[in-house]
C-alpha cells in the first residue's frame, strides 16, 4: 500500500515538473510568435513605405522631365506614330 | 557538573500549571487560525473580484491594434496616397538631463533651437511634452540612438502624396490624427480609416507578451481606393493648365476630363494648386475650382437649346433662321451680335455662336421645357458626385421667368454652373443623348445612361460642335493633330455684385473627341486672364486640345484623321 502511494507520489511530482515545464515552453513560444508578429507588421509597413517610395521616384513630373533633359526625348504625337493593327485582337473585338 | 535529569523527573513538572493558562493558549491559536480562514474567505470569496483586477493590473495589458489607414490608387493601380510612419517624439521633463552637450544633437535633430528645446522642457509640473509630431523614420532612429533619459517616441503614421500638387485637389488631405480634411481623402474618410482592434495580454517582468487573454478583436484595416482618375491625364492636364495660367496671366484654371462611357472622372485640376506637405500656407489655393465656382456658362449652353429645337420638331440642323440685323429686342432690351450675320443655318448658328439665332430658337420654346432640359442636364442640383464643396449652381424655377430672362438663360446668362456639372452635360452629345452619373471611382465599363435626346440629334449636334472648333467656327485652336474635336467656346465678363466686371473675364472650352465616336469629354476654364487675350478659343481652347491629344494616346484610341507621317527615314536607320 506504502509502495503504491509512494509511486504515486513520484508520478504526481514528475507531471507537475512537466506541466510547470510545459507552461513555460508555451509563453516563450507564444512569446516569440508574438515578436514574429510584430516584425511582420513592421516588415507590411515597410513595403508600403518603400512602394510610395518607388511610386514617387516614378511619377510623370519626374519621368517627363528625364527624358526631356538626359534622354532628350520629346512627347509622341501621331504624327511620328507608325499605328500598327493587331488583326486577331480587332476581330476578336468585333 | 551536569547531572543527569530524567523528563518525568523534572522539578518544573512539580508545580501545578494553571489551567486557564493552556486555556487561553488554545484559545488564541484557535483565534489565529479562525483570523487566517477568515482573511482567506474574504480574499477567495467576498473580495476575490478586486484582488483579481489588483492583480491584472499589475501583468495584464491591454494592447491597442491600430489599423492602417487605406491606400488611394488611380485607375491603374499607381499609388495616389499611403501612409509611412512617421514617429512623434515628446518627453517626461522633469527626466530630461539639462546639460547643453546632450540636448544640443536632440535640439539639431528636432529642428529646433536650443533655447526653444528649453522652455518647453522648463515645465516640470507637466508629465507629458510634445517636442515634435511625426518625424521622419531615420530622425526617429537617429533621436533613439541618442538615449536619452525621459525622451520617447510614439507610433504614429503620415500620409504621403507622391503626385504632389498635380493631383492635390482629387486627392485631397489629411490631418495628423489621419482624419480625412479635404478631397478624397475626407469624401471616403470613412471607408479609408477602417477600425483599431484590441487586444489583453499577459505580460512578464521584463515587459514581452506572453499570453493572451479572452478574445481579441481584430482591427479592420481601412479599404484601398481605386479612383477613375488616370495619374498621367492628371499630371499632364494639370502642367498643361500650369503652362496655360502663366502665359495668359491669369488669376486661376480648371481642367475636367470624363470618359464618355463610363462617366469616370479622368482628371480634375486646378490651378493654383498646393502641395499637400504645405498645405498651412494654400490659402485660396485649397479651393477646388473646378466644383466649387460657378459661372454663367454663356455661349456653351448654346448647343442644348439647338438640341431641344431639333428634339421638339421645331428645327432641322440645314433649317435657315434670319439673324439680321444682329439685334433682337425683347421686353425692352436688347441682344445683340458680335457681328451682323444675316440668314443662318441651325448648323451655323452654332458654328458661328449667334446670340440672336439661339434666342429666336429658344423663344419658340416653352419655358417649362428650357428648364425640364436644364434639370435633367444636372444644372441647379448638387452633383451626384461625392466631394466636399461640389457646388449646385443656380437655376430659377421657371414659373418666375421673364421674356428676357428666358432669351438671356437660352445663351448662357441667369443661371451658373461649375466646371464638373458643364463637362458632364456635354457627354450628352457625346453619348448619343444619355446622360450618366459621374463618378470618381474606378468603373469596371460602360455604364447605362438616362436618356435625353434621340440619338439622331446628338449626331448632328456633334457634327455642328465639330464645325464651331473648326476654323470658320469660334475655336479653330481647339483642333488636334490625328484627333477630329467637336466643341464650344465660352467667354464672359466676370459678374461683381449685381453687375459684370469692366475688364476681368472668364474665357472656356469644352468639348470632346473623336467626333465620330466620342471618348472624352474635356472642360477647360481659364479666370481671368491678363495677357491681352482673353476668349475662351484663345486661352482655353489650345489647352484643350494638347489634353485631347494627350489623353487619347493614354486612353490607346488610334486617330481618326489621316496625318501627314513626318517620321524620318534617318531616325529609322539611326536606330539600327
Amino acid at each position: 500500500m506504502t509502495r503504491i502511494n509512494l509511486v504515486l507520489l513520484l508520478a504526481l511530482v514528475a507531471s507537475a515538473l512537466v506541466l510547470v515545464r510545459t507552461q513555460y515552453e508555451s509563453r516563450r513560444l507564444f512569446a516569440s510568435l508574438d515578436r514574429a508578429h510584430a516584425e511582420a507588421r513592421r516588415l507590411e509597413t515597410e513595403l508600403g513605405r518603400l512602394q510610395l517610395e518607388r511610386r514617387a521616384q516614378a511619377t510623370p513630373a519626374r519621368i517627363e522631365r528625364l527624358a526631356r533633359e538626359r534622354l532628350r526625348m520629346a512627347p509622341a504625337t501621331p504624327a511620328i506614330t507608325q499605328y500598327v493593327i493587331d488583326r486577331p485582337a480587332a476581330e476578336g473585338a468585333r | 557538573m551536569s547531572r543527569h535529569l530524567a523528563f518525568s523527573t523534572s522539578p518544573l513538572l512539580a508545580s501545578r500549571t494553571p489551567v486557564w493558562r493552556s486555556k487561553l493558549l488554545v484559545a488564541l491559536l484557535a483565534l489565529g487560525f479562525a483570523t487566517l480562514a477568515a482573511r482567506a474567505a474574504w480574499v477567495q470569496v467576498f473580495g476575490n473580484a478586486f484582488f483579481q483586477r489588483q492583480g491584472e493590473v499589475r501583468f495584464a495589458r491591454t494592447l491597442e491594434l491600430p489599423a492602417s489607414r487605406g491606400r488611394i490608387l488611380d485607375r491603374n493601380g499607381q499609388l495616389l496616397a499611403g501612409s509611412v510612419p512617421a514617429p512623434s517624439i515628446w518627453a517626461i521633463p522633469e527626466d530630461v538631463p539639462t546639460d547643453d552637450a546632450r540636448l544640443a544633437p536632440l535640439a539639431r535633430l528636432l529642428g529646433l533651437p536650443l533655447p526653444e528645446l528649453r522652455r518647453r522642457l522648463a515645465d516640470e509640473d507637466k508629465t507629458f511634452v510634445w517636442l515634435r509630431r511625426q518625424v521622419d523614420e531615420p530622425v526617429a532612429q537617429a533621436i533613439a540612438a541618442l538615449k536619452l533619459p525621459g525622451i520617447h517616441q510614439r507610433r504614429e503614421y503620415r500620409r504621403e502624396y507622391p503626385e504632389g500638387e498635380a493631383a492635390a485637389h482629387v486627392v485631397g488631405f489629411t490631418d495628423v490624427e489621419l482624419r480625412g480634411l479635404e478631397g478624397v481623402e475626407r469624401a471616403f474618410d470613412a471607408e479609408l480609416s477602417g477600425r483599431a482592434g484590441s487586444r489583453r495580454v499577459i505580460k512578464d517582468r521584463l515587459g514581452s507578451v506572453i499570453e493572451s487573454v479572452g478574445e481579441a478583436t481584430a482591427p479592420v484595416d481601412g479599404r484601398d481606393l481605386r479612383l477613375s482618375i488616370d495619374s498621367k491625364i492628371q499630371y499632364f492636364a494639370w502642367q498643361r493648365l500650369h503652362q496655360a495660367v502663366r502665359e495668359h496671366k491669369a488669376q486661376a484654371g480648371s481642367v475636367v476630363v470624363l470618359d464618355v462611357w463610363t462617366g469616370e472622372l479622368l482628371a480634375l485640376a486646378n490651378v493654383p494648386s498646393y502641395g499637400p506637405q504645405a498645405r498651412a500656407s494654400a490659402g485660396a489655393a485649397l479651393r477646388n475650382r473646378a466644383l466649387t465656382d460657378t459661372f454663367e456658362p454663356g455661349s456653351t449652353m448654346k448647343p442644348f437649346i439647338a438640341a431641344l429645337a431639333l428634339q421638339q420638331g421645331l428645327v432641322r440642323p440645314e433649317t435657315v433662321i434670319q439673324t439680321a440685323p444682329g439685334r433682337i429686342t425683347i421686353g425692352g432690351s436688347t441682344i445683340s451680335d458680335a457681328h451682323a450675320y444675316g440668314a443662318l443655318t441651325v448648323a451655323e448658328i452654332i458654328q458661328k455662336s449667334s446670340n440672336v439665332g439661339t434666342v429666336r430658337m429658344a423663344m419658340q420654346l416653352q419655358p417649362r421645357e428650357m428648364w425640364e432640359l436644364f434639370v435633367q442636364l444636372g444644372f441647379g442640383q448638387r452633383p451626384e458626385l461625392a466631394f466636399p464643396g461640389a457646388a449646385a449652381g443656380r437655376l430659377r424655377p421657371h414659373k418666375g421667368w421673364r421674356p428676357i430672362e428666358q432669351a438671356t438663360m437660352s445663351y448662357g446668362y441667369g443661371l451658373s454652373v461649375s466646371l464638373l456639372q458643364l463637362a458632364r452635360a456635354y457627354t450628352v452629345f457625346a453619348r448619343d443623348g444619355d446622360l450618366v452619373p459621374v463618378t470618381l471611382l474606378h468603373q469596371s465599363g460602360p455604364q447605362p445612361g438616362r436618356r435625353i435626346f434621340e440619338p439622331g440629334h446628338a449626331a448632328a449636334v456633334r457634327g455642328m460642335l465639330q464645325r464651331a472648333a473648326a476654323p470658320g467656327g469660334t475655336g479653330p485652336k481647339a483642333q488636334t493633330i490625328g484627333y477630329s474635336v467637336g466643341g464650344k467656346t465660352g467667354t464672359a465678363r466676370k459678374q461683381e455684385g449685381k453687375g459684370y466686371a469692366e475688364r476681368r473675364y472668364r474665357g472656356w472650352f469644352v468639348g470632346f473627341a473623336p467626333v465620330r465616336a466620342p471618348r472624352i469629354v474635356v472642360a477647360v476654364m481659364i479666370d481671368e486672364p491678363s495677357a491681352g487675350a482673353f476668349y475662351g478659343g484663345e486661352v482655353a481652347a489650345p489647352v484643350f486640345s494638347d489634353t485631347v491629344q494627350h489623353a487619347l494616346r493614354v486612353l490607346g484610341v488610334p486617330p481618326d484623321l489621316a496625318v501627314q507621317p513626318r517620321i524620318v527615314a534617318q531616325a529609322v536607320e539611326e536606330s539600327f
